[in-house]
Protein backbone atom coordinates (compact mmCIF):
# COMPACT_ATOMS: atom_id res chain seq x y z
CA UNK A 1 0.00 0.00 0.00
CA UNK A 2 2.55 2.81 1.31
CA UNK A 3 4.51 1.56 -1.94
CA UNK A 4 1.80 2.30 -4.49
CA UNK A 5 1.71 5.08 -2.71
CA UNK A 6 5.37 6.78 -2.96
CA UNK A 7 5.69 5.11 -7.21
CA UNK A 8 2.14 6.97 -7.92
CA UNK A 9 2.47 10.29 -6.18
CA UNK A 10 5.09 12.05 -8.38
CA UNK A 11 3.12 11.46 -11.70
CA UNK A 12 0.07 12.23 -10.60
CA UNK A 13 2.17 15.64 -9.47
CA UNK A 14 3.82 15.46 -12.90
CA UNK A 15 0.08 15.51 -14.58
CA UNK A 16 -1.08 18.06 -12.35
CA UNK A 17 1.51 20.36 -12.90
CA UNK A 18 1.48 20.15 -16.74
CA UNK A 19 -2.23 21.01 -16.37
CA UNK A 20 -1.68 23.89 -14.31
CA UNK A 21 0.75 25.13 -17.08
CA UNK A 22 -1.49 24.59 -19.97
CA UNK A 23 -4.37 26.39 -18.08
CA UNK A 24 -2.22 29.71 -16.92
CA UNK A 25 -0.91 29.50 -20.75
CA UNK A 26 -4.76 29.40 -21.62
CA UNK A 27 -5.76 32.11 -19.61
CA UNK A 28 -2.65 34.62 -19.89
CA UNK A 29 -3.27 34.21 -23.80
CA UNK A 30 -7.15 34.66 -23.91
CA UNK A 31 -7.00 37.40 -21.41
CA UNK A 32 -5.22 39.35 -24.12
CA UNK A 33 -1.67 40.22 -22.15
CA UNK A 34 0.37 38.19 -25.36
CA UNK A 35 -0.25 38.82 -28.98
CA UNK A 36 -1.47 35.55 -30.63
CA UNK A 37 1.27 35.95 -33.37
CA UNK A 38 3.55 36.07 -30.81
CA UNK A 39 2.53 33.47 -28.24
CA UNK A 40 -0.85 31.27 -29.46
CA UNK A 41 -3.02 29.72 -26.65
CA UNK A 42 -2.52 26.01 -26.20
CA UNK A 43 -6.34 25.93 -27.16
CA UNK A 44 -4.99 27.05 -30.57
CA UNK A 45 -2.48 24.68 -31.27
CA UNK A 46 -5.04 21.93 -30.35
CA UNK A 47 -7.09 23.06 -33.18
CA UNK A 48 -4.26 23.53 -35.59
CA UNK A 49 -3.19 20.16 -34.63
CA UNK A 50 -6.79 18.64 -35.14
CA UNK A 51 -6.87 20.41 -38.72
CA UNK A 52 -3.45 19.09 -39.96
CA UNK A 53 -4.25 15.42 -38.04
CA UNK A 54 -7.57 15.81 -40.19
CA UNK A 55 -6.09 16.38 -43.70
CA UNK A 56 -3.13 13.94 -42.98
CA UNK A 57 -0.19 16.53 -42.84
CA UNK A 58 0.78 16.13 -39.66
CA UNK A 59 1.37 12.54 -40.09
CA UNK A 60 3.04 12.93 -43.35
CA UNK A 61 5.68 15.57 -42.23
CA UNK A 62 6.22 13.33 -39.16
CA UNK A 63 6.73 10.55 -40.82
CA UNK A 64 9.21 11.95 -43.41
CA UNK A 65 11.58 13.40 -40.58
CA UNK A 66 11.26 9.82 -38.65
CA UNK A 67 12.10 7.97 -42.25
CA UNK A 68 15.24 10.17 -42.61
CA UNK A 69 16.51 9.93 -39.03
CA UNK A 70 16.37 6.33 -39.48
CA UNK A 71 17.43 5.59 -42.88
CA UNK A 72 20.46 8.23 -42.52
CA UNK A 73 21.25 7.22 -39.04
CA UNK A 74 21.26 2.96 -39.63
CA UNK A 75 23.28 3.29 -42.37
CA UNK A 76 25.77 5.53 -39.67
CA UNK A 77 25.59 2.73 -37.53
CA UNK A 78 25.60 -0.30 -39.96
CA UNK A 79 29.07 1.61 -41.15
CA UNK A 80 30.33 2.56 -37.76
CA UNK A 81 29.45 -0.30 -35.85
CA UNK A 82 32.39 -2.88 -37.81
CA UNK A 83 34.40 -0.04 -38.99
CA UNK A 84 34.64 0.69 -35.09
CA UNK A 85 35.23 -2.79 -33.76
CA UNK A 86 38.09 -3.24 -36.69
CA UNK A 87 39.93 0.16 -35.59
CA UNK A 88 39.37 -0.65 -31.91
CA UNK A 89 41.15 -3.94 -32.22
CA UNK A 90 44.44 -2.82 -34.50
CA UNK A 91 46.57 -0.48 -33.87
CA UNK A 92 47.71 -0.12 -36.99
CA UNK A 93 44.65 0.97 -39.00
CA UNK A 94 43.57 3.24 -35.69
CA UNK A 95 46.76 4.84 -36.85
CA UNK A 96 45.99 5.37 -40.46
CA UNK A 97 42.45 6.66 -39.70
CA UNK A 98 42.71 8.78 -36.78
CA UNK A 99 43.73 12.46 -38.32
CA UNK A 100 40.64 11.65 -41.25
CA UNK A 101 38.27 11.20 -37.48
CA UNK A 102 40.59 13.55 -35.69
CA UNK A 103 39.58 15.97 -38.39
CA UNK A 104 35.92 15.17 -38.56
CA UNK A 105 34.32 14.96 -35.36
CA UNK A 106 34.60 18.63 -34.35
CA UNK A 107 32.71 19.85 -37.29
CA UNK A 108 28.69 19.96 -36.73
CA UNK A 109 26.66 18.80 -39.17
CA UNK A 110 25.13 22.09 -39.90
CA UNK A 111 28.82 22.63 -41.95
CA UNK A 112 27.62 20.27 -44.38
CA UNK A 113 24.82 21.82 -45.50
CA UNK A 114 25.73 23.76 -48.21
CA UNK A 115 28.08 21.66 -49.61
CA UNK A 116 25.73 18.72 -49.88
CA UNK A 117 23.42 21.08 -51.10
CA UNK A 118 25.49 21.19 -53.99
CA UNK A 119 26.38 18.24 -54.77
CA UNK A 120 22.77 16.06 -53.93
CA UNK A 121 20.55 19.18 -54.78
CA UNK A 122 17.25 18.97 -52.17
CA UNK A 123 16.86 15.46 -52.48
CA UNK A 124 16.30 12.68 -49.37
CA UNK A 125 19.65 11.67 -50.40
CA UNK A 126 20.96 14.66 -49.53
CA UNK A 127 18.92 14.45 -46.15
CA UNK A 128 20.24 11.21 -45.02
CA UNK A 129 23.76 12.30 -46.03
CA UNK A 130 23.23 15.41 -43.98
CA UNK A 131 22.09 12.62 -40.51
CA UNK A 132 25.15 10.41 -41.55
CA UNK A 133 27.70 12.87 -41.47
CA UNK A 134 26.63 14.43 -38.31
CA UNK A 135 26.29 10.78 -36.35
CA UNK A 136 29.08 9.14 -38.21
CA UNK A 137 32.72 10.37 -36.79
CA UNK A 138 30.92 10.48 -33.11
CA UNK A 139 29.40 7.03 -32.96
CA UNK A 140 32.93 5.86 -34.16
CA UNK A 141 34.41 7.39 -31.76
CA UNK A 142 32.09 5.76 -29.22
CA UNK A 143 32.03 2.39 -30.58
CA UNK A 144 36.08 2.16 -30.75
CA UNK A 145 36.24 3.15 -27.04
CA UNK A 146 33.56 1.00 -26.44
CA UNK A 147 35.59 -1.88 -28.36
CA UNK A 148 39.03 -0.98 -25.74
CA UNK A 149 37.53 -1.69 -22.73
CA UNK A 150 36.59 -5.42 -23.34
CA UNK A 151 38.72 -7.69 -20.66
CA UNK A 152 41.66 -8.48 -22.49
CA UNK A 153 41.33 -11.95 -20.45
CA UNK A 154 38.07 -13.20 -22.35
CA UNK A 155 40.08 -12.29 -26.29
CA UNK A 156 43.01 -14.76 -24.86
CA UNK A 157 40.11 -17.11 -23.06
CA UNK A 158 38.18 -17.43 -26.85
CA UNK A 159 41.43 -17.47 -28.69
CA UNK A 160 42.56 -20.49 -26.44
CA UNK A 161 39.41 -21.97 -27.34
CA UNK A 162 40.31 -21.79 -31.08
CA UNK A 163 38.80 -18.39 -32.29
CA UNK A 164 40.02 -16.85 -35.01
CA UNK A 165 40.66 -13.17 -34.62
CA UNK A 166 37.32 -12.91 -36.85
CA UNK A 167 35.61 -14.90 -34.61
CA UNK A 168 36.97 -12.65 -32.02
CA UNK A 169 35.46 -9.83 -33.27
CA UNK A 170 32.35 -11.47 -33.97
CA UNK A 171 31.49 -13.42 -30.71
CA UNK A 172 33.76 -11.65 -27.88
CA UNK A 173 34.09 -7.99 -28.65
CA UNK A 174 30.82 -7.22 -30.81
CA UNK A 175 28.78 -8.69 -27.59
CA UNK A 176 31.53 -7.33 -24.64
CA UNK A 177 30.85 -3.54 -26.32
CA UNK A 178 27.12 -3.81 -27.17
CA UNK A 179 25.41 -2.29 -23.91
CA UNK A 180 28.19 0.43 -24.22
CA UNK A 181 27.63 0.58 -27.88
CA UNK A 182 24.05 0.95 -27.07
CA UNK A 183 24.05 3.85 -24.57
CA UNK A 184 26.30 5.61 -27.17
CA UNK A 185 23.90 5.00 -30.33
CA UNK A 186 21.55 6.23 -28.12
CA UNK A 187 22.79 10.03 -27.69
CA UNK A 188 24.09 9.96 -31.70
CA UNK A 189 20.20 9.57 -31.89
CA UNK A 190 19.73 12.33 -30.65
CA UNK A 191 22.18 14.46 -32.15
CA UNK A 192 20.96 12.62 -35.26
CA UNK A 193 17.09 14.38 -34.99
CA UNK A 194 19.26 17.63 -34.33
CA UNK A 195 20.83 16.97 -38.14
CA UNK A 196 17.55 16.64 -39.99
CA UNK A 197 15.49 19.70 -38.56
CA UNK A 198 18.67 22.03 -39.27
CA UNK A 199 18.70 20.18 -42.92
CA UNK A 200 14.90 20.59 -43.07
CA UNK A 201 14.78 24.27 -41.81
CA UNK A 202 17.40 25.33 -44.61
CA UNK A 203 16.12 23.45 -48.08
CA UNK A 204 12.89 20.77 -47.74
CA UNK A 205 9.70 19.89 -49.05
CA UNK A 206 8.38 18.06 -46.63
CA UNK A 207 9.26 16.99 -42.57
CA UNK A 208 8.51 18.60 -39.31
CA UNK A 209 11.63 21.20 -39.57
CA UNK A 210 10.11 22.37 -43.21
CA UNK A 211 6.21 22.44 -41.16
CA UNK A 212 8.15 24.57 -38.62
CA UNK A 213 9.65 26.83 -41.56
CA UNK A 214 6.79 27.25 -43.47
CA UNK A 215 4.38 28.06 -40.44
CA UNK A 216 6.57 30.95 -40.14
CA UNK A 217 6.29 32.54 -43.38
CA UNK A 218 2.97 32.50 -42.82
CA UNK A 219 3.03 34.15 -39.36
CA UNK A 220 1.55 30.92 -38.14
CA UNK A 221 2.55 30.60 -35.14
CA UNK A 222 0.86 27.87 -33.63
CA UNK A 223 2.14 25.50 -36.74
CA UNK A 224 5.37 26.38 -35.08
CA UNK A 225 4.86 25.40 -31.53
CA UNK A 226 2.85 22.49 -33.43
CA UNK A 227 5.75 21.23 -34.75
CA UNK A 228 8.65 21.80 -32.31
CA UNK A 229 5.61 20.00 -29.60
CA UNK A 230 5.60 17.47 -32.27
CA UNK A 231 9.68 16.80 -32.45
CA UNK A 232 9.39 16.06 -28.88
CA UNK A 233 6.73 13.70 -28.50
CA UNK A 234 8.40 11.76 -31.91
CA UNK A 235 11.81 11.47 -30.24
CA UNK A 236 10.20 10.38 -26.47
CA UNK A 237 8.08 7.73 -28.34
CA UNK A 238 11.23 6.30 -30.21
CA UNK A 239 13.52 6.23 -27.01
CA UNK A 240 10.69 4.18 -25.16
CA UNK A 241 10.30 1.81 -28.07
CA UNK A 242 14.24 2.07 -28.61
CA UNK A 243 14.49 0.72 -24.43
CA UNK A 244 11.81 -2.25 -25.05
CA UNK A 245 14.23 -2.92 -28.15
CA UNK A 246 18.06 -2.74 -25.95
CA UNK A 247 16.38 -5.08 -22.93
CA UNK A 248 16.06 -7.96 -25.63
CA UNK A 249 19.26 -6.93 -27.44
CA UNK A 250 21.00 -7.40 -23.92
CA UNK A 251 19.36 -10.27 -22.22
CA UNK A 252 22.66 -11.38 -19.91
CA UNK A 253 22.50 -7.34 -18.02
CA UNK A 254 18.86 -8.53 -17.00
CA UNK B 1 68.55 -37.27 -24.29
CA UNK B 2 66.36 -37.50 -27.73
CA UNK B 3 64.68 -40.75 -26.20
CA UNK B 4 63.49 -38.30 -23.17
CA UNK B 5 62.15 -35.41 -25.78
CA UNK B 6 60.31 -38.37 -27.44
CA UNK B 7 58.42 -39.38 -24.38
CA UNK B 8 57.39 -35.75 -23.86
CA UNK B 9 54.28 -34.09 -23.96
CA UNK B 10 55.68 -30.68 -23.23
CA UNK B 11 59.09 -29.46 -22.70
CA UNK B 12 60.34 -26.05 -21.59
CA UNK B 13 63.80 -25.76 -22.65
CA UNK B 14 66.26 -23.52 -21.60
CA UNK B 15 63.73 -20.49 -21.38
CA UNK B 16 64.54 -16.88 -19.94
CA UNK B 17 61.72 -14.20 -20.61
CA UNK B 18 62.44 -10.33 -19.54
CA UNK B 19 60.30 -7.87 -19.30
CA UNK B 20 60.76 -4.16 -19.69
CA UNK B 21 58.46 -1.86 -17.63
CA UNK B 22 58.99 1.55 -16.45
CA UNK B 23 60.63 0.51 -13.74
CA UNK B 24 63.28 -1.10 -15.92
CA UNK B 25 64.22 -4.67 -16.79
CA UNK B 26 62.41 -7.69 -14.97
CA UNK B 27 63.91 -10.80 -15.33
CA UNK B 28 60.82 -13.14 -15.16
CA UNK B 29 62.48 -16.88 -15.68
CA UNK B 30 65.48 -17.71 -16.19
CA UNK B 31 67.20 -20.32 -18.21
CA UNK B 32 64.25 -22.62 -17.01
CA UNK B 33 63.98 -25.98 -18.06
CA UNK B 34 61.24 -28.14 -17.07
CA UNK B 35 59.98 -31.78 -19.32
CA UNK B 36 56.27 -33.08 -18.63
CA UNK B 37 55.59 -36.39 -20.00
CA UNK B 38 51.83 -37.12 -21.42
CA UNK B 39 49.25 -37.98 -18.82
CA UNK B 40 51.19 -36.67 -16.32
CA UNK B 41 49.48 -34.15 -13.72
CA UNK B 42 52.17 -31.88 -12.85
CA UNK B 43 51.71 -28.85 -10.16
CA UNK B 44 53.96 -25.86 -9.75
CA UNK B 45 54.64 -24.43 -6.96
CA UNK B 46 56.70 -21.37 -5.49
CA UNK B 47 56.67 -18.22 -4.22
CA UNK B 48 54.26 -15.25 -5.17
CA UNK B 49 56.21 -13.17 -8.15
CA UNK B 50 58.23 -16.07 -9.21
CA UNK B 51 57.67 -16.20 -12.76
CA UNK B 52 54.24 -19.43 -12.44
CA UNK B 53 51.61 -17.45 -14.75
CA UNK B 54 54.50 -15.82 -16.90
CA UNK B 55 55.52 -19.72 -17.49
CA UNK B 56 52.43 -21.08 -17.85
CA UNK B 57 51.28 -18.37 -20.45
CA UNK B 58 54.16 -19.47 -22.71
CA UNK B 59 52.91 -22.78 -22.94
CA UNK B 60 49.74 -21.32 -23.95
CA UNK B 61 51.29 -19.37 -26.30
CA UNK B 62 49.77 -16.29 -24.70
CA UNK B 63 53.54 -15.08 -24.68
CA UNK B 64 56.72 -15.73 -26.55
CA UNK B 65 60.34 -16.78 -24.46
CA UNK B 66 63.43 -13.86 -24.96
CA UNK B 67 65.25 -17.00 -25.09
CA UNK B 68 64.91 -20.51 -25.62
CA UNK B 69 61.71 -22.58 -26.71
CA UNK B 70 58.65 -24.54 -25.94
CA UNK B 71 58.25 -27.38 -27.67
CA UNK B 72 54.14 -29.32 -27.50
CA UNK B 73 54.95 -32.64 -29.10
CA UNK B 74 58.60 -31.92 -30.05
CA UNK B 75 57.02 -28.72 -32.28
CA UNK B 76 58.02 -25.35 -30.97
CA UNK B 77 54.83 -23.22 -29.90
CA UNK B 78 54.54 -19.76 -31.87
CA UNK B 79 51.27 -18.90 -31.05
CA UNK B 80 47.59 -19.31 -29.23
CA UNK B 81 47.62 -23.07 -29.03
CA UNK B 82 43.94 -24.69 -28.21
CA UNK B 83 45.39 -27.54 -27.66
CA UNK B 84 46.48 -26.17 -24.61
CA UNK B 85 43.09 -25.80 -22.73
CA UNK B 86 43.48 -22.72 -20.33
CA UNK B 87 41.35 -22.35 -16.77
CA UNK B 88 41.75 -19.34 -15.13
CA UNK B 89 41.75 -17.83 -12.23
CA UNK B 90 39.09 -14.74 -12.94
CA UNK B 91 36.90 -17.91 -14.63
CA UNK B 92 37.22 -15.57 -17.86
CA UNK B 93 33.42 -16.77 -18.85
CA UNK B 94 31.69 -14.94 -21.49
CA UNK B 95 29.00 -12.99 -19.10
CA UNK B 96 26.51 -12.41 -22.20
CA UNK B 97 26.31 -16.55 -23.06
CA UNK B 98 24.46 -19.22 -21.27
CA UNK B 99 26.10 -21.52 -19.60
CA UNK B 100 25.33 -24.29 -22.10
CA UNK B 101 26.73 -21.17 -24.76
CA UNK B 102 29.80 -20.79 -22.58
CA UNK B 103 30.27 -24.44 -22.53
CA UNK B 104 29.71 -25.08 -26.99
CA UNK B 105 31.99 -21.83 -27.22
CA UNK B 106 35.09 -23.95 -28.58
CA UNK B 107 33.24 -26.36 -31.01
CA UNK B 108 31.60 -23.34 -32.41
CA UNK B 109 34.57 -22.17 -32.95
CA UNK B 110 35.73 -25.81 -34.88
CA UNK B 111 31.80 -25.11 -36.69
CA UNK B 112 30.11 -28.07 -35.42
CA UNK B 113 26.50 -28.43 -35.77
CA UNK B 114 23.96 -27.08 -33.58
CA UNK B 115 22.97 -30.25 -32.42
CA UNK B 116 25.96 -32.56 -31.69
CA UNK B 117 27.35 -29.83 -30.10
CA UNK B 118 24.15 -29.04 -27.83
CA UNK B 119 24.82 -33.10 -26.94
CA UNK B 120 28.46 -33.02 -26.26
CA UNK B 121 28.01 -29.60 -24.26
CA UNK B 122 25.16 -31.87 -21.86
CA UNK B 123 27.71 -34.57 -21.42
CA UNK B 124 30.39 -32.23 -19.86
CA UNK B 125 27.41 -29.88 -17.89
CA UNK B 126 26.77 -33.08 -16.51
CA UNK B 127 30.53 -34.06 -15.72
CA UNK B 128 31.06 -30.97 -13.86
CA UNK B 129 27.39 -31.50 -12.05
CA UNK B 130 25.38 -28.38 -13.25
CA UNK B 131 22.47 -29.73 -14.83
CA UNK B 132 19.41 -27.38 -14.97
CA UNK B 133 21.81 -24.44 -14.87
CA UNK B 134 22.51 -24.48 -18.76
CA UNK B 135 19.96 -21.43 -19.49
CA UNK B 136 21.93 -19.32 -16.61
CA UNK B 137 23.88 -16.36 -17.09
CA UNK B 138 27.51 -16.20 -15.17
CA UNK B 139 26.34 -13.95 -13.27
CA UNK B 140 24.00 -15.58 -11.27
CA UNK B 141 26.45 -18.56 -10.23
CA UNK B 142 28.48 -18.75 -7.39
CA UNK B 143 32.10 -18.49 -8.00
CA UNK B 144 32.77 -22.46 -7.18
CA UNK B 145 29.90 -22.95 -10.15
CA UNK B 146 31.56 -20.17 -12.16
CA UNK B 147 35.29 -22.51 -12.30
CA UNK B 148 33.41 -25.57 -12.80
CA UNK B 149 31.88 -24.12 -15.99
CA UNK B 150 35.43 -22.62 -17.05
CA UNK B 151 36.57 -26.76 -16.34
CA UNK B 152 33.95 -28.01 -18.87
CA UNK B 153 34.40 -25.55 -21.36
CA UNK B 154 37.49 -26.53 -21.71
CA UNK B 155 37.14 -30.18 -21.26
CA UNK B 156 34.14 -30.03 -24.16
CA UNK B 157 37.21 -28.63 -26.77
CA UNK B 158 38.57 -32.29 -25.42
CA UNK B 159 42.40 -30.50 -25.78
CA UNK B 160 44.97 -32.94 -25.24
CA UNK B 161 46.94 -30.70 -22.37
CA UNK B 162 44.87 -28.50 -19.79
CA UNK B 163 46.74 -25.63 -18.00
CA UNK B 164 44.84 -24.01 -14.90
CA UNK B 165 46.80 -21.35 -13.35
CA UNK B 166 45.60 -20.85 -9.65
CA UNK B 167 41.85 -22.12 -10.72
CA UNK B 168 40.56 -22.36 -7.03
CA UNK B 169 42.41 -19.69 -5.01
CA UNK B 170 39.54 -17.04 -5.15
CA UNK B 171 37.01 -20.17 -3.55
CA UNK B 172 36.22 -21.34 -0.26
CA UNK B 173 37.88 -24.75 1.47
CA UNK B 174 34.79 -26.40 1.11
CA UNK B 175 34.22 -25.62 -2.78
CA UNK B 176 37.80 -25.91 -3.15
CA UNK B 177 38.21 -29.66 -2.00
CA UNK B 178 34.74 -30.48 -3.59
CA UNK B 179 36.56 -29.33 -7.36
CA UNK B 180 40.02 -30.54 -6.57
CA UNK B 181 38.02 -34.19 -6.18
CA UNK B 182 35.85 -33.07 -9.16
CA UNK B 183 39.74 -32.46 -10.99
CA UNK B 184 40.87 -35.92 -9.95
CA UNK B 185 38.52 -37.70 -10.88
CA UNK B 186 38.03 -36.02 -14.19
CA UNK B 187 42.17 -36.54 -14.77
CA UNK B 188 41.90 -40.27 -13.56
CA UNK B 189 38.71 -40.83 -16.42
CA UNK B 190 39.76 -38.56 -19.44
CA UNK B 191 43.51 -38.82 -19.03
CA UNK B 192 44.24 -35.90 -20.31
CA UNK B 193 48.06 -34.10 -19.06
CA UNK B 194 47.98 -31.28 -16.58
CA UNK B 195 49.62 -28.26 -15.84
CA UNK B 196 48.27 -27.13 -12.66
CA UNK B 197 49.93 -23.86 -10.68
CA UNK B 198 49.38 -22.91 -6.88
CA UNK B 199 50.35 -21.44 -3.56
CA UNK B 200 49.22 -24.89 -1.66
CA UNK B 201 51.40 -27.68 -0.69
CA UNK B 202 48.37 -29.78 0.70
CA UNK B 203 46.60 -28.68 -3.21
CA UNK B 204 49.52 -29.67 -4.69
CA UNK B 205 49.88 -33.08 -2.89
CA UNK B 206 46.33 -33.68 -3.45
CA UNK B 207 46.33 -33.53 -6.82
CA UNK B 208 49.51 -34.25 -8.33
CA UNK B 209 51.82 -36.99 -9.91
CA UNK B 210 54.78 -35.04 -9.88
CA UNK B 211 55.72 -31.38 -8.10
CA UNK B 212 57.81 -29.10 -9.83
CA UNK B 213 59.13 -26.22 -7.06
CA UNK B 214 60.35 -23.05 -8.10
CA UNK B 215 63.01 -20.90 -7.18
CA UNK B 216 62.53 -17.41 -6.64
CA UNK B 217 62.75 -14.76 -9.33
CA UNK B 218 64.23 -15.24 -11.62
CA UNK B 219 61.94 -18.31 -11.47
CA UNK B 220 63.91 -22.22 -12.09
CA UNK B 221 62.74 -25.19 -11.27
CA UNK B 222 64.26 -26.10 -7.60
CA UNK B 223 63.65 -29.21 -7.36
CA UNK B 224 60.84 -32.07 -8.75
CA UNK B 225 59.83 -34.64 -6.33
CA UNK B 226 57.63 -37.40 -8.21
CA UNK B 227 53.84 -37.88 -5.47
CA UNK B 228 53.22 -41.38 -5.45
CA UNK B 229 50.67 -41.43 -3.11
CA UNK B 230 47.57 -43.52 -4.06
CA UNK B 231 44.35 -41.71 -5.35
CA UNK B 232 41.83 -41.44 -4.35
CA UNK B 233 43.62 -38.94 -1.65
CA UNK B 234 41.37 -39.06 0.99
CA UNK B 235 41.62 -38.46 4.82
CA UNK B 236 43.82 -41.68 5.68
CA UNK B 237 46.27 -40.82 2.78
CA UNK B 238 46.49 -37.65 4.42
CA UNK B 239 47.57 -38.76 7.67
CA UNK B 240 50.13 -40.96 6.29
CA UNK B 241 53.87 -40.59 6.98
CA UNK B 242 54.45 -40.62 3.71
CA UNK B 243 52.31 -37.76 2.96
CA UNK B 244 53.57 -36.16 5.73
CA UNK B 245 57.56 -36.82 4.94
CA UNK B 246 56.66 -35.54 1.27
CA UNK B 247 55.32 -32.30 2.54
CA UNK B 248 58.43 -31.86 4.77
CA UNK B 249 60.33 -31.89 1.85
CA UNK B 250 58.08 -29.65 -0.24
CA UNK B 251 58.10 -27.02 2.55
CA UNK B 252 61.76 -27.12 3.22
CA UNK B 253 62.74 -26.65 -0.91
CA UNK B 254 59.84 -23.92 -0.66
CA UNK B 255 60.69 -21.64 3.01
CA UNK B 256 63.84 -21.48 1.51
CA UNK B 257 63.01 -19.83 -2.21
CA UNK B 258 60.23 -17.79 -0.12
CA UNK B 259 63.10 -16.82 2.25
CA UNK B 260 65.34 -15.67 -0.55
CA UNK B 261 62.71 -13.65 -2.31
CA UNK B 262 62.23 -11.78 0.84
CA UNK B 263 65.82 -11.11 1.11
CA UNK B 264 66.28 -9.56 -2.21
CA UNK B 265 63.14 -7.75 -2.12
CA UNK B 266 64.17 -6.22 1.55
CA UNK B 267 68.05 -5.88 0.75
N1 LIG C 1 53.51 -8.00 -18.52
C1 LIG C 1 54.46 -7.81 -17.59
N2 LIG C 1 55.20 -6.69 -17.62
C2 LIG C 1 56.17 -6.47 -16.70
N3 LIG C 1 56.47 -7.31 -15.70
C3 LIG C 1 55.75 -8.45 -15.61
C4 LIG C 1 54.71 -8.76 -16.55
N4 LIG C 1 54.17 -9.95 -16.22
C5 LIG C 1 54.85 -10.36 -15.13
N5 LIG C 1 55.81 -9.48 -14.77
C6 LIG C 1 56.75 -9.63 -13.65
O1 LIG C 1 57.32 -10.91 -13.73
C7 LIG C 1 57.40 -11.51 -12.46
C8 LIG C 1 56.71 -12.84 -12.45
O2 LIG C 1 55.32 -12.63 -12.61
P1 LIG C 1 54.26 -13.81 -12.59
O3 LIG C 1 52.92 -13.20 -12.76
O4 LIG C 1 54.65 -14.84 -13.57
O5 LIG C 1 54.42 -14.39 -11.12
P2 LIG C 1 53.58 -15.53 -10.40
O6 LIG C 1 54.55 -16.55 -9.93
O7 LIG C 1 52.47 -15.98 -11.26
O8 LIG C 1 53.02 -14.74 -9.14
P3 LIG C 1 51.67 -15.01 -8.33
O9 LIG C 1 51.90 -16.22 -7.52
O10 LIG C 1 51.55 -13.78 -7.46
O11 LIG C 1 50.58 -15.14 -9.30
C9 LIG C 1 56.82 -10.52 -11.47
O12 LIG C 1 57.89 -9.85 -10.83
C10 LIG C 1 56.05 -9.55 -12.32
O13 LIG C 1 56.12 -8.26 -11.78
MG1 LIG D 1 50.32 -15.85 -11.14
Amino acid sequence: MDKENHSKKPVVISIFSLILFLVVWEIVCKGGLIDPVFMPAPSKIFARAVKLIGNGELMAHTFASTRRVMVGFMISSMVAIPFGIFLGSSRLFMAICDPFISLLRPLPSMSWIPLSLLWLGITETQKYSIVFMGSFAPSLLYIIEATKSIDPLLIRAARNLGASKLDVMREVILPGALPQIISGLKVMLGIAWTCIISAELVAAREGLGFMIMNGKEYFQTDTVMLGIVMISLTVMVIYVVLKKFERRLLPWTR
Amino acid sequence: MDTLNDQSKICVNTVTKCFSSKQGEVTALKDLSLDIRDGEFLVVVGASGCGKTTLINMIAGFDTPSSGEVLLDGKPVTGITPECGMIFQQYALFPWKTVQENVEFGLKMKRIPKSERKAIAAKFIDLVALNGFEKSYPHHLSGGMKQRVSIARALANNPEVMLLDEPFAALDAMTRQVLQEQLVRIYEKHKKTIIFITHSIDEALLLSSRIAVMTARPGRIAQEIINDLPYPRNADVQLSDNYMALKRKIWDSVQAEVLKSMEVETG
